[in-house]
């Protein structure tokens, strides 16, 4: 019962908590821009907003045009349960629960990249295709940093993973994760969400054809996609598991709030790349993590 | 009850079948049906737990007595027969029709049943003649079911490719039988770890059987036959036929001592083969053409499973006599994996048979739109394809879940092995992403957006018979996916068999947990989904055609076809996938027909075997020459030797 509670409560954390993750890159890009910009809570009334429109379906979208985002959202929600939450515990820990929370990713891209299928546009097979091209390298570096972090601490379990304090290969594990995290939630400079020229999107130019509460659904996603990268790389880095639980927390929600930054920071100061170099980067994420995999197995051996 | 019964039962069934087939369809489907029962009955007993079972016929076939045997690993492929023996023979009731092909259509029912006795065969045969015999009969009606519809040139040279390659292996276990005759002086076969001699012939099996699997690059024959064969039967073929290669690698790996480097090789082919197939499997136009390179795929995973408890059975020491856990654990995520992708590969042929069926083209872009026309099918394809991506809650996942924990687990150890493991996990990982990629492009394709062409247009749903045994292999996908622990008991048995040292027991991944978690998900996901299509309905739904960017004549053509999906990824397998790019270019003020092809061949056979097969040729040419049957040359060879016989001798003699 009380364990029931728990992940309730963790559940409104993350479902509360992630739409300020957006307000907040938004401020910082205003603030370097010498802008006034948005007020940090913009998301929560775009997405009051949208759950009270009305929706407008293309005529040849199936019952998985509303499905698939759906699905998508409960699966980064599912996720998303799964991760610890520093001192606040974590959700059903498990052995091959980590396993569990990469493949809860990829379906939460599979129900995406569906609904951009589904209105027969130009424009989502064009986003589904790059989504899913590039997933398969930020899922490959995703996977070497488990493992690493794996290696390292001796478990597959995500709870115990992240646990011990940071490894030899920290910085090399940050810094590949944050270019994962850049990339698994289209952000410069892989992709730009705020441009509106198709033919340079990624995850905008798939949910175009959505409206209403399905694509409030999407909104949520993302920004709850984004406080998972931000969490998971927070916690891959910072010995957070072994101060007090206060400590912890505030340890936490400043790493957060530094990646958040970070984002903001590197939306501000940098370009999105030509679509030809977003692999090179990405394939400089995988080694990134590759080394802080061989640096974990160097670490464990001495 | 021992298994004796309903093997005789199936046995005897399958045999009336064959021989009541052509005439009579209700009773083939009655005596198929009934001996696939009885098969399933006999391996389900095994596989809960009962004892092996073991029998030697007094009388003797081809000089040497019947011996038959039904232990885990024979039951848990017996079992895999069975239901897709079953499945398909309903499907091809719907799909194969005697009114459609009244001449193909009864001897197929003959040559199906006739498969499945010889499979049934192979697995229980005990004895290296009769394995053969066995593994030849599957051979041959294989290659008539794939043959069916033999009026159409690119069938016969499909089957005729399949039966070429499978005796290039059969040649191989030819050698790798009699060789364990020569050594133990028996063709019996049974555990051999006393004969360290025999060693080097594994090598010799994974040839012959890597043919049969489809091991990249032993693949060659495998996307032609099981594209171009009735889709009843590229289900069987895909999902059955193929693991009897695995079959012989997971018997004789576990009966033979094996050399040292066994499960590096058989590991570091598992990953060239996913990685490598699903690539394939992506640049592919043809739908069902990309489902059999998935297969390739799906055997590799298959492999690194096994190979992973290769390596951990050659770490065995005093203490662990059977090597680490994680072997287990590999081996175990390999075996559930030959069910999961036999059940989930036969569905989504049976899918993309129907597609077939309803608008004659496998072409997936001629296709589009078919979920409004087949809603049944769409569906029920789309959860092949999220089967088929190892997405969690379904059964493809578990497996694959299961051989990365071994893989993880051999990392963790950081013994020798871990070499192996840790590329082959991060390999696994980007092959279940390219095979997201490959399921959407497929699924969405076919079924989501606007249809491409007329044939598309005109499509219409699957009969009955068609969509019951997809319902039936989608609801065991998803019964493995949801409650993997009442399937665990049977997965354990066979690795039991496979290795005894291995401490008995519970699973060793929290099976269970997983299961419960997979059953929360399902339901709040199938909750979401439909508190948000009620809640998008609140307020009034409207329908307006998709939106243009402001072109006011959008046409279906220019939806993202196939290799537009695929051309991003298929860029980076450049070097090995060699993609042909056909591209016109809009010219001139008012152009003319622009286009731009896209094709991804088939790399192993145009450029390396069909060259090589060239060149053998234009050398046996060369020497044909030389006998030509013009008397006069004879006569000119014959001068000619005596000649040299003559100038031999003389020089002798001089000496």
């Amino acid at each position: 019962m009380i364990a029931l509670l728990e992940s309730l409560l963790r559940m409104l954390v993350w479902l509360l908590l992630a739409p300020l993750l957006p307000g907040i890159v938004n401020r910082v890009k205003a603030w370097v821009a010498g802008r006034r910009g948005p007020p940090v809570l913009q998301l929560y009334y775009d997405l009051a907003r949208l759950w009270r429109k009305n929706v407008v379906l293309s005529t040849l979208a199936s019952p998985g045009f509303i499905a698939g985002p759906a699905v998508a959202w409960v699966a980064i929600a599912g996720a998303a349960l799964l991760l610890p939450l520093g001192p606040g515990g974590s959700g059903p820990s498990f052995r091959g629960d980590v396993l569990l929370f990469v493949y809860l990713l990829a379906l939460a891209r599979f129900g995406t990249a569906w609904a951009a299928m589904e209105t027969g546009s130009a424009f989502g097979g064009m986003g589904a295709a790059r989504e899913v091209s590039y997933a398969v390298l930020a899922e490959v570096s995703l996977i070497t940093a488990i493992l690493a972090l794996s290696v390292q601490s001796g478990s597959v379990t995500l709870a115990t993973m992240l646990a011990p304090s940071a490894g030899p290969g920290a910085v090399l594990l940050a810094a590949g994760l944050f270019a994962v995290l850049l990339a698994e939630n289209c952000r410069v400079p892989f992709d730009d969400p705020n441009t509106h020229l198709e033919l340079t999107m990624i995850h905008e130019v798939m949910v175009l054809d959505h409206s209403g509460p399905p694509l409030a659904a999407i909104l949520h996603g993302a920004a709850m996609k984004l406080l998972l990268f931000a969490v998971l790389l927070t916690q891959a880095v910072l010995p957070i598991g072994q101060h007090p639980p206060f400590v912890a927390a505030g340890a936490l929600a400043a790493g957060v709030l530094g990646v958040t930054v970070g984002v903001g920071l590197v939306e501000s100061l940098l370009a999105r790349f030509a679509f030809r170099r977003v692999p090179l980067l990405l394939t400089t994420a995988f080694l990134l993590c590759l080394f802080a995999l061989l640096l974990a197995w160097k670490g464990g051996a001495a | 009850m021992t298994p004796a019964l309903p093997l005789l039962l199936a046995t005897l069934s399958l045999a009336a079948a064959v021989v009541l087939g052509p005439r009579w369809p209700r009773l083939w489907l009655a005596g198929t049906l009934t001996g696939a029962a009885a098969a399933l009955g006999a391996a389900l007993l095994v596989l809960t737990g009962g004892p092996e079972w073991e029998w030697r016929s007094a009388f003797a076939v081809g000089g040497e007595p019947l011996h038959a045997r039904l232990d885990g690993i024979s039951a848990l492929f017996l079992a895999l027969v069975s239901v897709v023996g079953a499945a398909g023979a309903a499907y091809s009731r719907g799909y194969w029709a005697d009114d459609r092909y009244p001449v193909s259509a009864p001897s197929g029912r003959r040559w199906w049943s006739g498969l499945l006795l010889s499979l049934g065969f192979v697995l229980l045969s005990s004895n290296g003649l009769h394995f053969l015999m066995g593994w030849e009969l599957f051979t041959v009606c294989a290659y008539f079911l794939i043959t069916l519809d033999r009026g159409r040139r690119q069938v016969r040279s499909a089957g005729w490719l399949y039966l070429a390659a499978a005796h290039a292996g059969t040649i191989c276990l030819f050698a790798f039988f009699a060789t364990i005759a020569a050594e133990t002086g028996s063709w019996e076969l049974g555990p051999m770890h006393d004969r360290a001699a025999l060693a080097p012939v594994f090598w010799l099996a994974l040839i012959g059987f890597g043919v049969k699997a489809g091991v990249f690059p032993l693949h060659v024959w495998l996307p032609s036959a099981h594209a171009n064969a009735p889709s009843h039967v590229s289900a069987l073929l895909s999902g059955v036929a193929l693991k009897m290669g695995i079959y012989g690698l997971v018997r004789f790996s576990g009966w033979l001592v094996l050399p040292a480097a066994a499960g590096w090789v058989v590991i570091a082919h598992g990953a060239a083969s996913a990685l490598l197939g699903i690539a394939f499997a992506l640049g592919q136009n043809d739908l069902k053409r990309l489902l059999a390179y998935s297969s390739v795929e799906n055997i590799g995973v298959v492999l690194i499973g096994l190979g992973g408890a290769l390596l951990g059975l050659a770490q065995a020491d005093p203490l662990h006599p059977g090597g680490p856990a994680w072997g287990r654990l590999a081996l175990a995520g390999a075996l559930l994996h030959v069910w999961n992708h036999g059940l989930f590969k036969s569905l989504l042929f049976f899918g993309a048979g129907s597609v077939l069926h309803a608008t004659g083209t496998r072409e997936m872009s001629r296709l589009g739109g078919l979920w409004r026309a087949m809603p049944w099918t769409a569906g029920l394809f789309a959860l092949g394809a999220m089967a088929g991506a190892a997405l969690p809650p379904l059964n493809g996942f578990v497996g694959e879940w299961l051989v990365y924990q071994g893989l993880f687990d051999a990392a963790i150890g950081r013994g020798p092995a871990a070499w192996a493991a840790m590329p082959a996990a991060i390999m696994l990982a980007m092959t279940g992403a390219l095979a997201l990629a490959t399921f959407v492009k497929a699924a969405a394709t076919v079924f989501l957006g606007a249809a491409r062409t007329s044939a598309a247009q005109g499509a219409h749903e699957a009969g009955p018979w068609l969509r019951g045994p997809m319902l039936a292999l989608a609801a065991a996908c998803a019964a493995i996916g949801l409650a993997p622990v009442l399937f665990w008991p049977a997965i354990a048995r066979a690795v039991d068999t496979w290795q005894p040292a291995w401490p008995a027991g519970a699973a060793p991944a929290p099976l269970a947990t997983l299961g419960i978690v997979q059953v929360a998900f399902a339901l709040l996901a199938g909750g979401a989904a439909l508190w948000l299509w009620r809640r998008a309905h609140a307020r009034g739904l409207r329908r307006e055609p998709t939106w243009g960017c402001g072109f006011d004549a959008p046409s279906p053509r220019m939806q993202y076809t196939s290799g537009a999906f695929a051309a991003i990824a298929t860029g980076w397998f450049a070097p090995v996938l060699q993609p042909e790019r056909t591209l016109r270019r809009p010219r001139g003020p008012f152009p003319s027909r622009a286009f731009q092809l896209e094709r991804v061949p088939e790399v192993v056979l145009e450029r390396i075997l069909v060259p090589l097969s060239d060149a053998v040729l234009w050398v046996s040419t060369l020497v044909r020459r030389l006998q030509h049957g013009r008397v006069q040359f004879y006569i000119v060879y014959v001068v000619a030797g005596l000649a040299t016989l003559g100038a031999m001798v003389a020089l002798e003699g001089n000496r």
